[in-house]
């Protein structure tokens, strides 16, 4: 701006000094009688002196385009308002255009270049958006997988690519008949997007195959839509496997429940009955029936008490009240309880037990409970003049103490064998045998491994007997 | 009126021996199984004119001893007795002879009274029955 002001002034005194070198040349010729050549000098003087300022004025334009064209390519137009490239005073009209163009420029300019900044902003804050979108659906355990309207795979995540077995990096892009394997999952896919749903939502639930076997999965199909146009599909999935197979457990648990309740009741209510209905004509078939009724009973109430304490140790809300306590001295307990029993068989029972000093840390009344279904289960598995043997060995090094059931009874079918401490299993062969309610040894199982972190164990051989051990820590 | 001769199946001794006696009392025949290939090759030897089966029993079930029934052409009325609650479908027991279905526990009272049902209409007057 300082240059083009000093423009200014030297054509100002270009043309004032011309008029006057002019002016006094003409007053000369006019004392010398040569008026013409006077005016002459003076109007070539004018003129030359206007020529040089015009000079002046148009170098003075050129530099300031040309650095307005400077600044306006370095994006700097902004700092150009205010700045007149022409001053006002010289000539007002078309330095008032000049500068309104300059002006309106620079403003077009300046929206231009903050609305170029706004749209980097918002690339900037859609690629981290679409960034932590894809974080997030690569995060997450559930697959997704994302087609768009030509069933092209668009997006997928690793659950994805490991349900359907693909390879993710080169799933981007390929129509999903190639990616995916599952033609139920392609047709529902295309069906989906076909189906041209603004607000479209499927579930389904559906068993994808692969090379480790069948899951289930609960798959939610929504169509996305770009205006009216369908953009695409996007499918998740839910693997409901484990949560259908606990269902089922349930319901197994349930019916399991229901019938091993129902079968004791079957008997006391028809019992109960033929009594009131004076069905029972003798003293001994009523004394009979009423045995019945009380032996029931118990089952029942056995059943009842098996379950809440099954329940209670696998839910954790048991209480565990661990002393050391003498094991022999529980085993002597038990075999007090169960011997009349035994008597009635004509049971031998062999006892092999340690002095009663080595203790174990335990809760008494469980551990109680855990030899008495075990020596139980020995007296109702053996036959008439059977023989059972408790034994306990002490391991000083290991500092454990195992002890041994052993009997002479019928012994279990090795097919049976892995499953005798599953819940309400009986071995079919010796459901004649005895009743039972299929929980006894699942409760002693819980009692000495959950509860008491030992290990239980069985061997069996049908026809010879079975022998049920455990092992537990010795107090230190 | 000839006496009718009833095969009672079941792996619970007490409900055998409490529907054994009841029907004696009422004047029939009893004969009664522990399982199922016991029930199975006393029908086909003894040609009761009833068959009252437990759903649940050892070697194989009440339902599979009434189908081996009919592939043998033994057409015999069955009323099933389950602890198991009603999962079968009627179509699928009428297809095998099952008259009725009574869910445990049972009245022993009305057992009998659909049992006579039974052996004079051929049919029980409800498909399925709770204990009454």
């Amino acid at each position: 701006m300082r240059r083009s002001r000093e423009l200014y002034i030297l054509t100002m005194i270009t043309l004032i000094g011309g008029a006057l070198l002019g002016a006094a040349d003409a007053v000369l010729s006019l004392r010398g009688n040569s008026t013409s050549a006077g005016f002459r000098t003076f109007w070539i003087v004018m003129l030359a002196g206007g020529a040089v300022g015009a000079a002046g004025l148009l170098e003075s334009l050129r530099r300031s385009c040309q650095r307005l064209i400077a600044q306006l390519r370095e994006g700097q137009a902004q700092t150009l308002t205010g700045n007149a490239l022409i001053p006002a005073t010289a000539f007002p009209f078309f330095s008032r255009a000049v500068n309104e163009l300059q002006d309106a420029c620079s403003r077009s300019v300046a929206q231009a270049n903050l609305r170029a900044k706004e749209l980097e902003i918002q690339l900037k804050v859609a690629n981290a958006e679409r960034q932590h979108a894809e974080a997030i659906i690569y995060s997450i355990s559930d697959a997704v997988l994302v087609t768009d309207p030509f069933d092209e795979v668009v997006l997928a995540n690793e659950s994805a690519a490991k349900t359907f077995e693909f390879d993710l990096s080169k799933a981007a892009r390929s129509p999903v008949d190639r990616v995916l394997r599952d033609p139920k999952m392609i047709a529902m896919i295309r069906e989906m997007r076909q189906s041209h749903s603004r607000t479209g939502r499927r579930i389904v639930e559906h068993e994808v195959r692969s090379a480790a076997g069948g899951r289930t999965y609960k798959i939610t199909l929504s169509s996305v839509t770009d205006g009216d146009a369908p953009a695409g599909v996007v499918a998740v999935l839910h693997d409901v496997t484990r949560e259908k197979e606990l269902a089922e457990m349930k319901n197994d648990f349930v019916s399991m429940v229901s019938h091993e309740l129902r079968t004791p009741l079957a008997s006391i209510r028809a019992y109960v009955e033929m009594l009131i209905d004076g069905e029972a004509q003798d003293a001994k078939t009523q004394r009979e029936f009423y045995e019945v009724i009380q032996n029931e009973s118990n089952r029942l109430g056995r059943l009842i008490d098996n379950i809440l304490n099954i329940s209670r140790i696998e839910s954790g809300l048991v209480r565990v009240n661990k002393q050391p306590q003498s094991l022999t001295v529980i085993l002597k307990d038990a075999i007090e309880v169960i011997a009349p029993q035994a008597q009635q068989k004509q049971i031998k029972i062999n006892e092999q037990l340690t002095p009663i000093f080595y203790q174990t840390p335990a809760d008494r009344d469980m551990l109680y409970q855990a030899a008495l279904n075990l020596l139980s289960n020995a007296v109702k598995y053996t036959p008439t003049g059977g023989t059972i043997s408790i034994q306990t060995t002490v391991d000083e090094g290991q500092r454990k103490v195992l002890t041994k059931i052993i009997d002479t009874g019928v012994g279990i079918p090795p097919k049976d064998l892995p499953y005798v401490f599953d819940k309400f299993y009986r071995a079919e062969a010796n459901n004649r045998m005895a009743n039972g309610t299929g929980l006894g040894l699942s409760l002693v199982k819980h009692i000495i491994e959950t509860v008491h972190h030992g290990r239980m164990h069985v061997e069996s051989c049908v026809g010879k007997g079975s022998a049920f051990g455990f092992e537990l820590d010795l107090c230190e | 009126m000839s006496q009718k001769t009833i095969l009672v199946a079941d792996d619970e001794s007490h409900i055998l021996s409490v529907v054994s006696l009841k029907l004696r009392n009422a004047g029939f025949r009893v004969l009664t199984a522990v399982d199922g290939q016991e029930a199975l090759d006393l029908t086909l030897s003894e040609r009761p004119d009833l068959l009252i089966t437990d759903y649940h029993m050892p070697a194989f079930s009440g339902i599979e001893v009434c189908q081996r029934l009919r592939q043998a052409g033994v057409k015999i009325p069955a009323i099933m007795l389950t602890a198991r609650g009603y999962n079968l479908e009627p179509a699928e027991t009428s297809q095998y002879g099952i008259v009725c279905m009574i869910s445990k526990p049972f009245s022993p009272r009305h057992l009998l009274t659909t049992v006579q049902e039974v052996l004079e209409r051929g049919v029980a007057s409800t498909g399925t029955s709770e204990a009454a």
